[in-house]
């Protein structure tokens, strides 16, 4: 029997073993009384120390610790309700922010075996994808050893019937569901052998998320037929409730289709065949094989890649690498198709994390810090409490440790409630922002960890340094109060600062000239390349659209453009020019762009019909292209050689307010055509217009999916986002100032009674009611001005992250520093005049009598 | 001769030492060793049995209950084989320092 062991035996044993030493010592007593021996001594003392042999001492401690902890937090309920408010306020923010990059990051997906799955993307030398083409997706699952499987996904939006808006399938590979785990709750899923026999019937599964939507339920519908873009389809079977799969964004997935079977549901389909980069191409996940890991198999991907490009020198890029990224997890989803040149642009979901998370961690230190003064307070009432105790014979450590198992247990109730709090805020916010089910934010054990180290840490914060002053009894809490009012003041002034930023950026988004006119133009996408016109057709189709809309009533003009401003399509690249890196954003336009979208032609001509070679370029372009000379009639650092001829206003298309951002329209490439939009604007409100602009779409051709936008209102969605995050920064920097205000009444109040003699001596001496007043607020005037100093510092250090989504604000802009410290200092003032006037009232002669 | 108060550490090895001969009850334990050291080493109480729960806990004797000579129900306590090496060991141990002190004194 180990040591160990031994150990837990007594511990389940103890009150036998208690009894027995008690015998024993009984029985040693009387045999030294017998032999005339000394007597025994303290016998009670002999036995703790016996006991203490076993090393569970500190366990009955702890006991009766929390047993008396428990009793006195019952004794004054109203600062405990406070105080675990106040935590749960403080760890709840932050287990909402932790959850959110839990479910994003860390939390594998719901499919089989996650960590074993690799998301790749193409990157050549000078640019990158994260769509492959289908057929470089098939030869590396033919030829690849060291990965045991490949599942791709392809999505295309496709009218269903019964659907108004054309929905979002997933066209995948036939291994989908059984890589992925993936199993029906109804009748079948796609399985390997379907892939073989291109005879077979179309077959297509719901999701059960869209199968309660759409047929409530109804488990016959498997077996019935369904049509797609006007093809009929069976309905294989419905899948598990609890299977998102892979696919294309966060989103649900309402229906999936063989990827077979994508040329005979989308008209003139190449998926399967193009291995250009204009083939839509689709996302590609890996399995890998037993034993093999992501550097082996990227390195065996490269070399096939190599090999496929002797077959396909222009569509495989040079030394194209196939990269992988962990597969299994919420983030391998979010990067969607995008594609370009230069470096790739991630999402910058780590930055956004942190600041948010040091945002949240801001409102947790200024509640521990209220907290803490709260306990220095209460330290002071107890401190007869506390002499007792030591006069009948407590250790300090002992009642430091006493204390301190009374902040522990304010933090673990206070952990229990912020874990409550920040998973119903965050399911709230997801059921809001109407994301897919399988996101789901009950908490795992990763973010109930969390909230209890949150609680720990906030402990050790708020109620370890009022323990030591407290448990010591004769030593007065000074110093730690001028710091704990010194952390609170910086926490709300940065939140404060920050919340004034973002208000700032947001007013002067919703007021400042983007560059172009967007509340009377409607963006209309035929969606000819998912109906796989040819440019030739497109050429032909958007020929006799342009003329219909424009002769539409209330329709002013009409033009072409490939990413038009505020839409979904972005194209960009970054331009070597003269060793300085500029990231321009590219359009192809007709020449009724820059009247429709009410752009300013600054010199030059516009593009005219016929011009290839022609290239109209923004005045910010000019000026950072060619900042010594004069751009026009420049050619652009490009193979094609484009000619400058016209610079035009710059627009800020991308980042509202960013003046540095630039453009370069280009005349409209033939292979294009399928992928345009068209812009109408209107002189009707857009919103009585959009209707007919999307039945002339429709009339030309029926089968079209086709997707009427209005600029105006996706305008005000780009800044909802940005709304909501300025409306939750503002409350939590609220919160905060509220708290900071509210410890520093209660520590000023507490300042006066400390010195009612003095300040009445003062007062009978001649002081006048100014010179009281200073006196009193002297002494919390260092410490609110470290804090102020240190919260600017903190709020420009940490609101660099927050630069590109400012909308042009400067993240160091003045007016809104000016403002959140105007108001912090209103407030501050208010919060510690207030109890200080109590002093003027003193009476001098009472004062002196106060012993 | 005044009693002499046990030096720290060597009442562990002499409990197992006098628990070597047989099976011992606590009192019996003291006695034994104040004897054997001619009436110089006295063992306080509040030493002998925060010692013996320690030997207990290290597992080098085990406790039995038996009957005392004045017919009363006691705890006797036996050395194990864990005891009889622990007591080897810190025999050992103690014979070096013993003889290095010892030379220290002569020559010194």
């Amino acid at each position: 029997m180990s040591e160990f062991l031994r150990r837990l035996t007594y511990l389940f044993h103890r009150r036998r073993h208690d009894r027995e030493l008690a015998d024993e010592l009984d029985f040693h007593r009387e045999m030294a009384a017998r032999s005339g021996g000394v007597p025994v001594g303290n016998a009670l003392h002999l036995r703790e120390a016996s006991r203490d042999a076993w090393g569970w001492t500190w366990l009955e401690r702890l006991g009766q610790d929390v047993r008396y902890a428990l009793r006195m937090l019952r004794r004054s309920p109203g600062f405990t309700l406070a105080a675990v408010l106040m935590l749960a306020i403080g760890i709840g923010a932050n287990v909402a922010v932790f959850s959110f990059f839990d479910l994003l990051v860390l939390r594998p997906l719901n499919v089989r075996d996650p960590a074993t799955l690799l998301r790749f993307h193409r990157r050549g030398i000078e640019a990158y994808a994260f769509a492959v083409p289908y057929p470089e997706a098939d030869f590396l699952r033919r030829h690849a050893r060291t990965l045991s499987a490949f599942v791709s996904v392809n999505t295309t939006p496709v009218t269903v019937e019964g659907e108004d808006k054309p929905l979002n399938v997933n066209f995948v590979t036939a291994n989908y569901f059984r890589e992925l785990g993936g199993a029906p709750a109804y009748g079948r899923v796609f399985d390997p052998a379907f892939e073989q026999d291109p005879a077979a019937e179309a077959v297509v599964v719901l999701s059960h998320a869209y199968w309660q939507r759409r047929f409530a339920g109804d488990s016959s519908v498997v077996g019935r037929t369904l049509h797609l873009n006007g093809k009929p389809a069976t309905i294989l079977g419905i899948a598990a409730a609890r299977f998102g799969g892979l696919g294309s964004g966060i989103s649900d997935t309402a229906i999936w289709a063989p990827l077979v079977s994508h040329p005979y549901f989308v008209r003139n389909s190449k998926l399967l065949t193009d291995v250009s980069n204009e083939s839509p191409g689709v996302q590609l996940w890996g399995r890998l094989a037993p034993g093999q890991n992501p550097k082996a198999a990227e390195a065996e991907l490269r070399a096939l890649a190599a090999e496929l490009r002797k077959q396909y020198p222009a569509a495989i890029w040079e030394d194209e690498r196939l990269v992988s990224e962990p597969g299994g997890f919420a983030t391998s989803l979010i990067s969607g198709g995008r594609r370009g040149t230069g470096a790739e642009q991630r999402d910058p979901v780590y930055p956004i994390f942190a600041l948010a998370g040091t945002l949240t961690l801001l409102i947790l230190a200024a509640a521990c810090a209220n907290l803490g003064s709260l306990l220095l307070a209460r330290g002071v009432a107890r401190q007869r409490e506390i002499s007792i105790r030591a006069a009948v014979g407590a250790g300090t450590a002992r009642l430091v440790r006493q204390l301190f198992t009374e902040s522990l247990l304010l933090a673990l109730m206070g952990a229990a409630g912020g874990l409550a709090l920040g998973t119903a805020v965050l399911r709230w916010l997801l059921a809001a922002t109407e994301s897919p089910a399988w996101l789901d934010p009950s908490p795992d054990w990763r973010v109930a960890g969390f909230a209890l180290a949150a609680g720990v840490g906030s402990a050790v914060l708020f109620g370890l340094a009022p323990s030591l002053k407290t448990g010591r009894p004769g030593r007065r809490p000074g110093s730690a109060r001028q710091v704990l009012i010194a952390a609170q003041v910086a926490a709300s002034c940065i939140l404060l600062i920050v919340a004034g930023l973002l208000g700032r950026a947001l007013n002067h988004a919703s007021k400042e000239d983007p560059g172009f006119e967007y509340r009377q133009v409607i963006s209309l996408r035929p969606g000819l390349a998912q109906g796989s016109y040819t440019p030739a057709r497109a050429a032909a189709y958007l020929d006799s659209l342009l003329p219909q809309l424009r002769a539409l009533p209330g329709v002013e003009s009409a033009a072409l453009s490939s990413s038009p401003p505020l839409g979904n399509v972005t194209i960009s690249a970054v331009w070597e020019m003269d060793g300085r890196r500029i990231d321009v954003g590219m359009n192809g336009i007709d020449e009724n762009y820059f009247e429709t979208m009410r752009i300013p032609l600054l010199r030059g001509r516009n593009l005219r019909r016929g011009d290839t070679q022609a290239v109209v370029i923004s005045e910010s372009l000019a000026r950072q292209g060619w900042p010594a000379s004069d751009a026009l009639g420049k050619t652009l650092p490009l193979d094609k050689g484009y000619t400058v001829v016209g610079i035009s206003g710059s627009i800020n298309a991308v980042k509202f307010g960013d003046r540095d951002s630039v453009q370069a329209y280009f005349p409209i490439q033939e292979a294009d055509r399928p992928n345009l939009f068209a812009l109408i604007r209107t002189s009707a409100p857009p919103g009585t217009v959009a209707g007919s602009v999307a039945t002339a779409a429709r009339a030309l051709d029926p089968n079209l999916s086709v997707e009427v936008q209005l600029l105006g209102r996706n305008f005000r969605r780009r800044l909802e986002g940005a709304e909501y995050t300025t409306l939750a920064v503002g409350v939590l920097g609220g919160i905060a100032q509220l708290l900071a205000c509210l410890g520093l009444v209660g520590v000023v109040a507490y300042g006066v009674s400390q010195r009612t003699r003095e300040i009445g001596i003062r007062m009978a001496l001649g002081a006048r009611p100014a010179q009281v007043l200073a006196i009193v607020l002297r002494q919390f005037a260092v410490p609110v001005c470290v804090g102020l100093a240190a919260g600017i510092g903190g709020a420009a250090a940490l609101s660099q992250v927050l630069r590109g989504r400012l909308f042009g604000v400067s993240h160091l802009d003045a007016t809104a520093y000016l403002l959140a410290i105007g108001l912090f200092l209103v407030t501050t003032a208010v919060a510690a005049v207030l109890p200080a006037r109590r002093a003027l009232r003193i009476d001098p002669l009472s004062a002196l009598r106060h012993d | 001769m005044p009693k002499q108060e046990m030096p720290s550490g060597a009442l562990t090895l002499l409990i197992l030492r006098v628990l070597q001969t047989g099976s011992l009850h606590g009192y019996a334990i003291a006695q034994r060793i104040h004897a054997l050291s001619s009436e110089v080493l006295q063992v306080e109480e509040g030493a002998l049995y925060p010692a013996l729960q320690k030997i207990l806990l290290k597992g080098w004797a085990t406790s039995d209950w038996g009957i005392s000579e004045t017919n009363r129900k006691v705890r006797f306590y036996r050395l194990t084989d864990a005891g009889r090496e622990q007591l080897e060991a810190e025999l050992s141990s103690y014979t070096r320092v013993h003889d290095a002190i010892q030379a220290v004194l002569r020559t010194a």
